[in-house]
Formats: structure tokens, sequence, C-alpha cells
């Protein structure tokens, strides 16, 4: 039997039991019963991006067979092999968003089933910054169930997100192993076609992040082969419906990596046969072109981006530094190069193993850098990336910044011989990794003493308030540069930020100080200078330059923005944006919503829909993309009327935005507790009219302002 | 059928060349086109290759009122006959080049007009042949090789050394059927002594003799003239550059090499470069000097140096006729003599360089390797002083040009594949990557393309229309010759976008491989290299040549030296598709011997497939190549 007549079996025998399924199903709840995966805006996602149509009802599910009959041709060629390779995933979807009929919740922990839209967008950034390097497909399990567990956990240490799918799965759950989003380890299901759901994300990927006009298969097959490094390891025995899933994969530009043997062919760089399953890891890194940002640093667990999202629960904790009860803080101090001493990690005060299991402590730790190129602007920079830095130590989880910070270090972490001194080392090599072109000294000093960091502390904060100070003085008036940011051109090629101090990228990650220090670090890199000497409206923040940057960086893609402006040439994203606002024209006020919130707004629209709107480098007056930071900027839609325009926002992000939202409020409308006077779900959810009420009783600002000119 | 948008179309290069012949007709040239309609029809004996004229009693012509010449010899012996002698005409065409790039070989010198560009190669080489290399001066050692080189032509006893590059299975089948090449001078001897009056008359000795001819030219002094100038001028590797008579620059003084020898276009390259000539062509009033080429000495130095192709056979006339061609400079076979009259109605210099080809109304400047250096440095010289002489009323460059990549030799085809091996898995240096993709079905086979143009079909349109045709079946394209320029012209050696229109399966390779779907793999005489890659993929697979996926197609032949070829092709096992007829019509015992079941498919497993419909060549390619599969299981 040749390789394609496998393909074609598998695929004819999923659309044999597809159209089963959906006939019972029919039988059952009739042609209009609803058909959707939940939390998402792209219906039965890899369908909708590869013929451009939704799907939502079980007629027009039936209907669709005949469209995925239609790929099912026979030639012994490739492209009939990827189309019915295709056609088979079609049917595993279709197969899937079936369990989800009539409200049901076909998956419990540890399966996850759909991944929703949210789950996609959270990956953006690291995707692109390759953080996460790749996605590592693993279908079925190894004959030892421990070598499952030990692939996933070596993908896992990568900072590769894994999907698991069939009897992987258990391996990984009789082993203990934490699963989920936040440690980047998803079992999708037991059966093999729940694969597609990690398809699923690569297809949204293409839609959210490329701007890939859904049923442009041709533009999807290339953006997910160039651009969504992902790749299969498919553990024997491969029956013809996973040969056919990896026909699809292949048409994706995802290769392959099996041990199977019979009936099994070898294609270069796509199907690619290893039997030494303990090579997988390094053989599909090289088949998929992954190149890891190698940090190799001196500690006894491991160190990976897969740990930024694990939580460390009170039961499981050795010790923890809380900042909210006792005097804690993280601090980077510049300093002559004479005074530091490279690599000198000194830990004042004791170890961990002489303190008390349980014990909440005062500890503190300042990194004290020189170097020839360095500012002390870079400072607070490099001081945010503490968070993610000690984050990606397992077992080891931070919160916080400055003097509120919150460390738990885990019993299993002190087993393995965790020390304080470790943090020492991991702040100590990633700030010589990540800061190499301004730091060429770095040494790390650790406080384990109430006393002294009490002191400590208080000259700390004068530090931080100086910085304050800076920060503030710091305006888009002030700054005699803006800067461009195309990090997300890996992802989103069209797409372009300008960052300014007082509006940050969308993504929230890229300040204006970030922005400085990363052209610093890397003078051809992502972050170039966009002068501002050419302003034509300042209200809007027209600037020639700015346009100028905006053709060049975007290729051509756009034209022009504004800085200020929802309406006139809003700032486009890349999709991986925090938040979005959209035009809310009963009040003619904006509603902000963020990826965080699952549910509906005065809108009508959830996240999803409204952030589909917009996204891949792409330019929707009334709605835009940015960061949370944003909210409480004097520029937010200045040239609208500013962040009085808002009329609500969810609850949590009210409560993350409340304090520095109601200090811009006063000083720009004298408006007391503004927060208070922006809706939330708790006000209304769906009916504008909830909305006018409540405005009107609060006696909202925007009441008073101008209609738009829309 | 898919569009090919981007590609130049055989109309479009028509039109280009009718604005040219607009040219030709305001000076009252002659050209190829003109003689075409004079000659034709053509003598149908000679077509059928009936008539024979090898000694003074005759001619004699057979018909069915008189079957025997006067002699008393049949139709299948006169048939078999000039079939024999067509062949090593081009045996000897191929392997005098040889020749001469082993008498360069034993000039070379450190710091010399020639030197080793390849020591590995050359080393490489010297241990097949099991020459001592250890320790010896590279020049030594050149100068060794090229003595034991030159006595492949002439060795009394043995058979050629390059024939062991062969799978066992096929020398085998060579020694089976006693056409295991031996001296390539005796083979051509031999033929010549086969065919004298009163000697040989059976069909099937003469077509036995055909391909240990064939083959001492494939495995003899054609792989010699391939594997020693790649020592000397360097293996090629891939490399950007353009085709088409847009290259050509109207600004630039305008040197065109055409014929077959790389030696001295490569001397002309070397000094088209130098500082000193481009600063005396500016001195001129050019801006530059731009060196391109036609036949295969353009297939020559565009695989090593990137030199933009002008055209291929015919359109050797055109680059003359667009008035802005300061020196046609000729090396040796394929150059129409129509070159020297044609050149006198413009300011062009006509340059013959070698004794074997001497022609009127040229200006002849005998090339050697000792004095190449200066005879090149005259010859660019020669060229920037005739800028001056331009009519500008006469300069028309049609701006037609395609991009192209460029340089597959076997060993840069294995570093490709290399490329996507992964290690982890797999060995490197092999062809398996190749054979992996064929196996599975990704790719349905090969085929090795070759030839000239020939006036009887339209030029170009069989190369250009079987390759889209083959390339939209995901079969790989490798090509040398003039099917190599007419893929380039049609832009189907771009590396962006030719694929773009191939099966699924190709294009996918293309991308992994970043590779063009038709390979440049170079000039005529590099059709061994299509050997040496046929047998080292038979090895990797542990399969005989004869059951792998590939064919040989040459759709628009016209020389001996393309009979030559075709027979150590089939000879060595692979099924060869023609265009054209070889002038064996006229013999039933004949065509069956060479394109029937049961005649020298039976000595090589292979055979002539002959169609002069094109787009029916074309089907039953890929009806054999399925079919080899279908035998295989794949």
């Amino acid at each position: 039997m040749t390789l394609f007549d496998r393909v074609f079996g598998g695929n004819d025998y999923n659309y044999n039991r597809t159209v089963a399924a959906i006939d019972a199903a029919i039988a059952t709840y009739g042609e209009s019963e609803s058909v959707a995966f939940p939390d998402t805006a792209y219906s039965l996602p890899c369908y909708y991006g590869i013929t451009g149509n939704k799907i939502s009802t079980l007629g027009e599910m039936k209907a669709a067979m005949d469209v995925i009959k239609g790929m099912m041709t026979r030639n012994p060629r490739l492209q009939d092999a990827f189309d019915s390779g295709v056609a088979s995933a079609l049917c595993a979807e279709f197969l899937e968003a079936l369990k989800y009929l009539h409200g049901a919740q076909p998956y419990a922990e540890p399966e996850m089933g759909f991944l929703t839209d949210a789950f996609v967008r959270n990956l953006g950034v690291p995707l692109v910054t390759g953080d996460i390097p790749g996605v590592a497909v693993i279908i079925g399990g190894a004959e030892d169930p421990a070598e499952t567990v030990e692939l996933a956990k070596s993908y896992q240490a990568q900072g590769m997100l894994v999907t698991v799918t069939g009897e992987g799965i258990r391996h990984l759950a009789d082993a203990g192993m934490k699963t989920g989003e936040g440690v980047r380890v998803c079992p999708l299901g037991y059966e093999m076609q729940s694969v597609i759901h990690v398809v699923s994300v690569a297809v949204r990927a293409a839609l959210i992040f490329g701007n890939v006009t859904p049923g442009d298969y041709k533009t999807l097959y290339k953006y997910t082969m160039d651009r969504v490094r992902a790749f299969v390891n498919a553990y024997k025995p491969l029956s013809d419906e996973i040969v056919s899933y990896g026909a699809g994969a292949i048409c994706l530009g995802f290769p392959v990596i099996s041990n199977e043997t019979e009936n099994m062919f070898r294609v270069p760089k796509s199907l690619i046969q290893q039997l030494d399953t303990t090579k997988w890891n390094a053989t599909s890194l090289e088949a998929r072109d992954i190149k890891l940002k190698i940090t190799k640093i001196d500690i006894p667990v491991s160190y990976a981006t897969a740990f930024e999202g694990e939580i460390i629960r009170r039961g499981d904790m050795q010790v923890e530094v809380d900042g909210s009860r006792v005097d804690c803080f993280e601090l980077v101090a510049t300093k002559d190069a004479s005074e530091v001493e490279d690599h000198k990690i000194t830990v004042i005060g004791p170890e961990i193993d002489e303190i008390p299991v349980g014990s909440k402590i005062s500890l503190s730790y300042t990194v004290e850098v020189a170097g020839k190129a360095m500012q002390t602007d870079f400072e607070s920079v490099m001081e945010r990336k503490f968070h993610a830095y000690l984050n990606c130590i397992e077992g080891v989880m931070h919160t916080g910044q400055r003097d509120m910070i919150r460390i738990r270090i885990s019993k299993a972490d002190f087993e393995a011989g965790f020390k304080f001194r470790h943090l020492g080392e991991v702040l100590y090599a990633k700030i010589k990794s990540e800061f190499e072109a301004v730091v060429d000294k770095c040494q790390v000093t650790i406080v384990v003493d109430a006393e002294q960091n009490k002191a400590l502390r208080a000259a700390a904060n004068e530090v931080f308030s100086k910085r304050d100070d800076r920060l503030k003085s710091m305006t888009d008036e002030s700054v005699p540069v803006y800067y461009t940011c195309i990090m997300c051109q890996a992802f989103s090629p069209s797409h372009v930020c300008i960052v300014t101090p007082e509006r940050l990228g969308l993504c929230g990650a890229v300040s204006w100080l970030d922005a400085k220090a990363t052209k610093e670090l890397d003078p051809e890199g992502p972050c170039q200078i966009v002068p501002k000497e050419r302003c034509v409206d300042e209200a809007l923040g027209r600037y020639d330059d700015v346009d100028e940057a905006i053709q060049k960086y975007s290729h051509g893609a756009l034209e022009r923005v504004t800085l200020y402006s929802l309406f006139e040439d809003p700032m486009t994203s890349c999709g991986c944006f925090e938040c979005i606002c959209g035009v809310e024209p009963c009040s003619m006020g904006v509603v902000i919503t963020s990826r965080e919130h699952a549910g509906m707004t005065p809108l009508g629209m959830s996240f999803s829909d409204m952030a589909s709107m917009t996204g891949g480098g792409v330019q929707t007056p009334g709605f835009m993309g940015h960061g949370k930071q944003f909210i409480f900027s004097k520029k937010f839609i200045a040239a609208e009327g500013g962040p009085g325009r808002i009329v609500w926002m969810p609850k949590d992000l009210k409560d993350q935005v409340r304090e520095r939202l109601d200090a811009t409020a006063l000083e720009l409308y004298g408006v007391e507790n503004f927060t208070d006077m922006i809706a939330d779900e708790t006000v209304c959810t769906e009916d504008p009219e909830e909305l006018l009420a409540y405005l009107s009783e609060v006696g909202h600002p925007v009441l008073g302002m101008e209609p738009f000119d829309m | 059928m898919k569009d090919w948008a981007f590609t130049t179309t055989v109309e479009e290069m028509e039109a280009a060349t009718n604005s040219l012949l607009e040219t030709a007709q305001k000076v009252g040239a002659d050209t190829w086109q003109q003689r075409v309609k004079n000659q034709t029809p053509h003598c149908g004996f000679g077509e059928a290759g009936t008539c024979c004229r090898i000694c003074s009693m005759g001619p004699c012509r057979i018909t069915p009122k008189s079957p025997r010449g006067i002699c008393g010899c049949d139709v299948h012996g006169i048939v078999a006959r000039n079939y024999l002698r067509f062949t090593v005409g081009g045996t000897a065409a191929h392997s005098d080049h040889g020749r001469e790039i082993m008498h360069t070989l034993h000039q070379t010198k450190e710091g010399g007009n020639y030197t080793v560009k390849d020591p590995e190669k050359l080393i490489r080489i010297a241990k097949e042949w099991g020459v001592e290399t250890e320790g010896k001066d590279i020049y030594d050692l050149a100068h060794e090789m090229a003595e034991i080189g030159l006595l492949e032509y002439g060795f009394p006893f043995g058979t050629q050394k390059f024939a062991k590059r062969a799978p066992q299975h096929t020398q085998e089948l060579w020694d089976k059927a006693g056409i295991t090449p031996r001296a390539i001078d005796r083979e051509i001897a031999t033929a010549m002594h086969m065919t004298h009056m009163g000697c040989s008359s059976l069909s099937e000795a003469l077509i036995r003799q055909s391909l240990r001819a064939g083959l001492s030219d494939g495995w003899g002094g054609s792989m010699m003239g391939t594997e020693f100038s790649d020592v000397m001028f360097g293996t090629p590797k891939p490399i950007d550059t353009e085709a088409n008579i847009g290259v050509m620059e109207k600004e630039n003084v305008n040197i065109v090499v055409h014929g077959h020898d790389p030696s001295l276009s490569e001397m002309i390259v070397y000094y088209a470069n130098d500082p000193e000539m481009i600063a005396y062509a500016k001195s001129m009033g050019a801006k530059g000097i731009t060196v391109s080429g036609v036949c295969c000495t353009s297939n020559e130095v565009t695989m090593r140096h990137g030199i933009p192709m002008a055209g291929n056979f015919l359109n050797q006339e055109n680059v003359v006729l667009t008035g802005a061609c300061e020196a046609i400079v000729v090396d040796v076979q394929c150059i129409f003599p129509a070159l020297g009259p044609l050149s006198k109605c413009f300011h062009t210099k006509f340059i013959t360089t070698s004794p074997i080809a001497r022609m009127p109304d040229s200006e002849f400047i005998q090339f050697s390797a000792e004095t190449a250096g200066d005879n090149a440095k005259a010859i660019v010289k020669m060229a920037i002083e005739n800028f001056v002489n331009r009519n500008q009323d006469l300069v028309n460059i049609p701006s037609q040009k395609q991009k192209a990549r460029v340089g597959y030799s076997v060993e840069a085809i294995k570093k490709v594949l290399d490329g996507v091996a992964n290690s982890q898995v797999d060995e490197f240096g092999t062809t398996k990557p190749l054979i992996e993709c064929v196996h599975s079905g990704v790719l349905r086979g090969a085929v090795a393309m070759v030839g000239c143009n020939n006036p009887k079909v339209r030029p170009d349109s069989a190369h250009i229309g079987l390759m889209k045709k083959l390339l939209e079946n995901d079969i790989i394209l490798i090509v040398t010759g003039c099917s190599a320029q007419a893929a380039a012209k049609a832009g189907l050696m771009d590396p962006e976008k030719a694929k773009e229109y191939c099966g699924a399966g190709l294009k996918r390779v293309c991308e992994l491989a970043g590779i063009p779907p038709v390979l440049h793999m170079g000039s005529c005489v590099d059709i061994s290299r299509m050997m040496v890659l046929a047998s080292d993929i038979a090895k990797d697979w542990g399969i005989n040549i004869s059951q792998v996926p590939v064919v040989g197609c040459a759709p628009e032949w016209m020389s001996e030296k393309a009979v030559s070829i075709g027979n150590y092709v089939v000879a060595t096992g692979i099924e060869t598709f023609l265009g054209v007829d070889p002038y064996s019509k006229g013999s039933s015992e004949v065509t069956e011997l060479l394109q029937g079941e049961h005649g020298i498919n039976e000595w090589v497993e292979a055979k002539f497939v002959v169609d002069t419909d094109i787009e029916s060549l074309g089907d039953k390619m890929i009806a054999c190549i399925e079919a080899k599969r279908a035998a295989l299981g794949i």
C-alpha cells in the first residue's frame, strides 16, 4: 500500500463516520440545532479558515460535508493527499464540534478539548519573542509511559507549547505531571481526532495575527508553514486515520516524526522515521528549524518559560517572601565598574535550609550592574523583567514588583537543593545574556535579614520615587523621539507599533524606555528611532515622521496612523493586545474589554468578537487594541476627548487601573472617583439602555461631551 | 493546465525574434528561418536513413522497387550503418572536447593561465583511478592524471576507467552485451571500419557498436570533459543569473561566447572583469562590459560564474541581429557558418579560435593553452575598440529576460539534499533524501531533459511545454544544454516563482530545499553528470538504474552528439524519449532494435521512444514513470 493510499483510507474512514455522526445528531436535535465551540469568534475555526464559511447549525454542517467530499480527490499526487488530509482534519473538527452540542461540556480535566481564542491570543507575544520556540504535538504514548513524560518534559523545559492526544495523557496524569495552560502542557483529548484542537490554534493564529482572509487557504498554509513552528511526534502504531491527519499537518508545514516502520514512508523534513524515541526532541527541532535561546543556568531545578504560569499552592510551599507583610524589595542599581565584581552572588543572613518550613520571611535582592553603555533609565527596564526571570524557575512563583513582591519557593525545589543564592544565579545569568550590550559586570546581593531590609527598603523607595518623578516628567512632548516596535512582524507581518512615553506598545510589554533600551541593545533590531520633528496635527498626534516610519516598516501596507485618535487612522494591532476598545454609539463613549474577560460587552460582542474586527495590522476606525496602561494615559483617545469617554470595563480591569485612572480623570476633568462612574458587568452586560441609565445616574462626564465625529 | 503567468512564452520569444528579423530584412541578412524554407521539403531518403553514399558505386537509395544497394546491402544494413556513423560523429566531437580539456589540464601550473581550482576533486578522482596522491604536488598530480586520462583515448587493452562508476548490475549488462567501452578512439575507428564498404551490414551488430561508441563518450570522453573542467574551473554550485536576449546591455560592450569548450570563455570572463579592461571600455564610451553566452559555452560559464545566458542554439543569429554585439567569440560545435556573412551586415566581429572550427568571414585567433591569457585579452580589447563602430540605428535588444538559479552539479545536488537531511537520522552526502521523495510519491520521478533546438520543432516549444506538464505532475527536471537554456529563458529556473505552478509535491520539495524545480546541470558534455547521478541513486536505493522512475528526453535534438548521447543514456538503462526521428524509420529492423521490446531493451533494460507529437511524448514519459513506480510497488 502506498503512502497516499493510507491517507485516502484514513480520510474515507473519517468522512463516513462524520456523515453518520451528523445524521445521528440531526435525528436527535434537528437540522436547526446550533453548532459552536465555546469562546471563539471563529465558528469552527479550521473549516472557517480554510473555506471562509461559518457553520452555525447541524444543517449547515451536513451541507458542508459536500464541500469536504469535493476535496477528497484520489489522483496519486501529493496535492490529493494534502487535500484529503485536510478533509480528514475537517471531519475531525466536525466530530469534535458535535460533542459540544446542546450545551454539553464534553471535556473534564486533564483533557482540555477546544482551546479558546483567549488561549490563542495569549500565545501571541511569547511565540513572537521566541519565548515559546515551538509547538510540540504529541500523539499517542510510548510503550514505557515514563518515556512519554520525559518527552513532554523535555519540550516543556525548552519552553515549548506541548499538546498531547491519546494515551500519552494518561501517562502524564499517572505520573502526576501538572498540565494545563499555565505550564504549557495541554492534554487535548483521549480520542485521536481531538488533535484538531491544536490545528485550530494554528489556523486562528493565521487569522488573528496574520490577517489571513478566511477562505484564502493558500495564504493560510503559507502562514502556518512559515510562522507557526509546530511539529508532530506520533508514537506507533499509526492508524490510517492518524496518517491522514499527518498529511493535513504536513500540508500546513508541520513535520511528523514517528517510530512507526510498518507500512510507512519517509519524506525529508516532513515525515521522519526516528526509531530512537529518546532523540525525538533533537530530531524534531532540527526538522522544524527551531533554534533555542540557550540560557544555561547553574541551578538544581529546571528553568524554562513554560514554568512562567506555574502556581505554587500554600501547601506546597517551603518558604514565602511576602512584601505585603514584611520588608522586601527588588532593585537594580547602576554602579561604577570598580564597585562590581562580576558574578559575585552574596547571601547575607540565613540560607533556606536554616529557616523553618512554611515561614514568611523578609528578603531583598539588589542587582548591581556596571557597563560603559549602561544608563540609569534601563534600571527599571531590567527590574520589570525579574518577574519573568524568576517565574521561569520550576517550583518558584513570583508576583508583584519593587517593594511589593511575593515569592514562593516550593518544597520540591527545597528537596532538590534549591537555595536563595540560586535566585541570584538566575538573575545574574539572565541579565548578562539579555542585556549583554549594556551590562559588562553584574553582582547580586540577597539579604535575608528583617533589620537590614528595613533600612535598605527605605533607601530603595527613595530610588523608586526618584524614578517615578522622572517617569512623570516623561511625556510625549518632553522626549525628543519615539520608537517603532516591529517585534511582532514575525507573526503579523504588516503591523507596526509607535511607542511613546504615554502610549506603550499594545501588548503591554514594551514601554518607551523598553524600546529605547532595545534600540541600544540591538541597533538594527525591532525598535528604531522615529523622529517627531514634523508635526501635522498635535491633537490627533499626526506626524509626517511617524507616517514615513509606518510606511517603511509596514512595507507599504499602511499609509499613516495617528497617535491619539480612535477614528482617524487609528494605530493598528498585531493581535496580541491586552485590551480592545470600541465605540458605544448610544452613549457616544467607548467600551473597553480585556483578554481575560470572556463575557459580553454592551456592544453585544465579546473580546474575541471585537478582537476579530481588527488585528493583523488592519486599521478599523472605531476599534483599537491597546495595553492596559494606556487606559489611564492622558493621551488615550485624546483626539476624541480622552479617557473620560470610557463608559464600560470589566470589573477586574477597573480594579487594576482604578488608582491611576482616577488621578488622570481628576486632572483632566476635575472628576473624583471616575472609575466608579464606569459601568461593568455587574451593572449591565449587553443592554445599552441599562448602560445609559447608569451613566445618567452617576453623572458620567461623557454625557457632557460632543458626539463623536464619525 | 495552469497558466504559468510569470513565464516568458514561446509566442513572446517569437515576437522578440520577429522584431530582430525585421532588422535582418533591413540589412539584407540571411537567417535560418529563411534557409529552412529554402531547404524544405527535405530529402525523404535522407530522413528515412535509406540513402547510402559510403562508396562511389552509388549513391544508392532504397525503394520498394530497388530493395538493395549495388553491393547487395539491404535497407536495414544501410540505415544501421548511417545510424552508427551519425553516432560516432557525436562521439568524436564530445570526446575530442574532453581530450582538449585533458591537454589543458596538462598545461596547468601554479599562477599560470590555468590552475587547479578544485584540488579535492582531483584527488578524489585520482584515488578512484588508483593513482597515489600522498605527498604529491597538486600540479604533478594534475599532469599525471592528464596523461592517464589521455590514454583513455588510445590504450591498447582494457575498458574505460569511469565505466567502473556504474552500478555492478549495469556493468554486468554491458559485459554481457559486449558493449563495455574500450579506448575512445578505438570505438570511433571500429565504427568507421565496420561501416566501410564491404564490412558490417548486420543491423544488430551495428547498433551494438553504436551503444558501445556512445558509452565511450558518456562514460569516457564527456565524463572526462566534465570532471576535469570542474578540477580546473571549479565544481559548479548554485548561483543566480539571468537568461534570454535581454541580458545584453545597450550601454555596454557586449561580448557573446558561443560553442562548447570552457577553456577560452573562462579566460574571456576573467579579462572582461579586469578593472583595466573595464576602464578601457569606459574610455571608449561604454558603461562597462557584458559577457553573455549562447549554447554550451554559455552553460559552462553560467554554471561556474553566473554569466547570463543570451540564448540557445537557434538564438545564435539573434545576438548579432541586436546590432549591439561587439564580438561573438566561438570555439567548437554547433556554430552556424552563417555567422560569418551575418556579422558582415553589422559591426560585429566574428572571432573563431579553434583549428577544429574554421569558417569563412571570420577573424581567426588561434587559441592555445600556453597563450590563453594573451589571446583572451586581445579578444576583449578588440571588442571594446569595436564599440564605437556600432550603428545605433540598428540597435534593438528585446527586453525579455528571466531570473535563474543554476549550478547543480552532482556535488551541489548532494549538498542541497544534505540541507534537508536530519542529522539525527540520516547520513550525509547521499541521494537518499531524493530517493525518499520519490519512494513516498511526493515526487513521481525525474526527467533528464537535454538536447538542442531543431527547426523541425517550433523552437523551445517542446522543451518548455513538456517541462510545464511534467512539473505539474510532480516530476522534477534535471536539464542540460539548450534544453536548460530554454527553461531558463522561460523562467522555469526562477527560484522563487517557478515552484508556484508545480504540483504540490514538487513545490514543497523546492520550498524545503530552496531549489528551482528545473535543475541546470550544465552543458551537453555534462550529461555525464546525469549518468553519475543515476548511478548513485540506483546504488543508494539498492535497485537497478532501469528500475528508478527516471527517463531521458531530447525533444528538439538535432546534432550527431545528441545521438551519441542518446545511445549512452539508453545503454545506461534509462528509457529515452525523442521528439525528432533519428533517421532510422526506413528500417523496420533498426526501429525494432532501437524502440521495440526485444531489441536493445533486452540488452540494457531500456529503449528509445520516438514520438513527434509532443503532447503524446509527454504522456508516454509520465506513463513510463508511473509504470516503473507500479513495478516497484510504490
